[in-house]
């Protein structure tokens, strides 16, 4: 098992309007995020995505090569660091009149090892939470048995 | 949408070809043992066992002892959570994917904005 996702969508629209939507907060902020965005589109700019029932992401952008190749590191979850985050890489190409737009996810493996540390870094995480009170509630089955 | 990563070892349990290997000898069954496993693959005993280790560690394996033996079996249910895990993720991109594309070609007002301030 590979701790990579690739994945691929071809869109009927071109290039340069998909790199738009790719790298421009206003938008990533809406088909990314669902409650804006902020990137400074530079190597080693800063990225941070919200969504309303989330709370927010941060990352850092590493590549940025208009209008083909864009990538930033990101913290799904807790706070960003190098070791807690995984890389995406868009790659767009023409396709077809259109793009094609492929998507790298990598570095799972070298995220820090207890999810539960994870969970525990990220305030207002509600499932941290309900993970939190599982084991609390398992262990107190467990100890009632 | 957001969910945190299952424990990294199994990820790095897993990225090795020959632990592979030995996990998919192990999941056939049959109660392997570290020098049953080393005669099914080009790696010495030694290499075996300290594989077992890591994929033990990595809650993918587990070992009771007969006799003068140690006998291997697999624990798909890490294996399954990683999985299920990484089909999330993979969800996840496929809905952003969708909801890029509907934006892209969308001829909504928006179109028109962005291709008037070009």
């Amino acid at each position: 098992m590979q701790d990579t996702i690739e994945r691929e969508v071809e869109i009927a629209a071109p290039v340069d309007r998909v790199w738009a939507l790719v790298t421009e907060a206003e938008h990533l902020g809406t088909w990314f995020a669902d409650a804006g965005a902020e990137i400074d589109l530079k190597p080693g700019g800063e990225l941070s995505l919200t969504w309303a029932e989330n709370g927010t992401s941060r990352g850092r952008v590493e590549r940025v090569e208009p209008p083909t190749t864009f990538a930033f590191r990101w913290a799904s979850v807790g706070e960003f660091s190098e070791e807690n985050s995984t890389l995406v890489e868009f790659t767009l190409s023409e396709h077809d009149r259109g793009t094609r737009v492929h998507v790298l996810e990598s570095g799972f493996a070298s995220l820090p090892k207890s999810a539960e540390d994870q969970v525990a870094h990220h305030a207002g995480n509600t499932e941290g939470w309900k993970i939190e009170l599982g084991h609390l509630a398992e262990y107190a089955e467990r100890s009632a048995a | 949408m957001i969910s945190p990563a299952p424990d990294a070892e199994v990820f790095a349990a897993l990225a090795d070809p020959t632990r592979w290997q030995v996990l998919s000898l192990v999941a056939q069954g049959g109660g392997a043992t570290a020098t049953t496993l080393a005669g099914e693959l080009p790696v010495s005993r030694v290499a075996v066992v300290k594989h077992l280790g890591v994929l033990d560690r990595a809650g993918l394996v587990e070992s009771r002892r007969a006799g003068r033996e140690v006998r291997f079996a697999a624990r798909p249910a890490r294996l399954e959570e990683t999985a299920r895990w990484m089909s999330g993720v993979a969800a996840e991109w496929d809905d952003r994917l969708a909801r890029l594309k509907r934006l892209a070609e969308s001829a909504g007002p928006e179109t028109a904005t962005e291709q008037e301030a070009r």
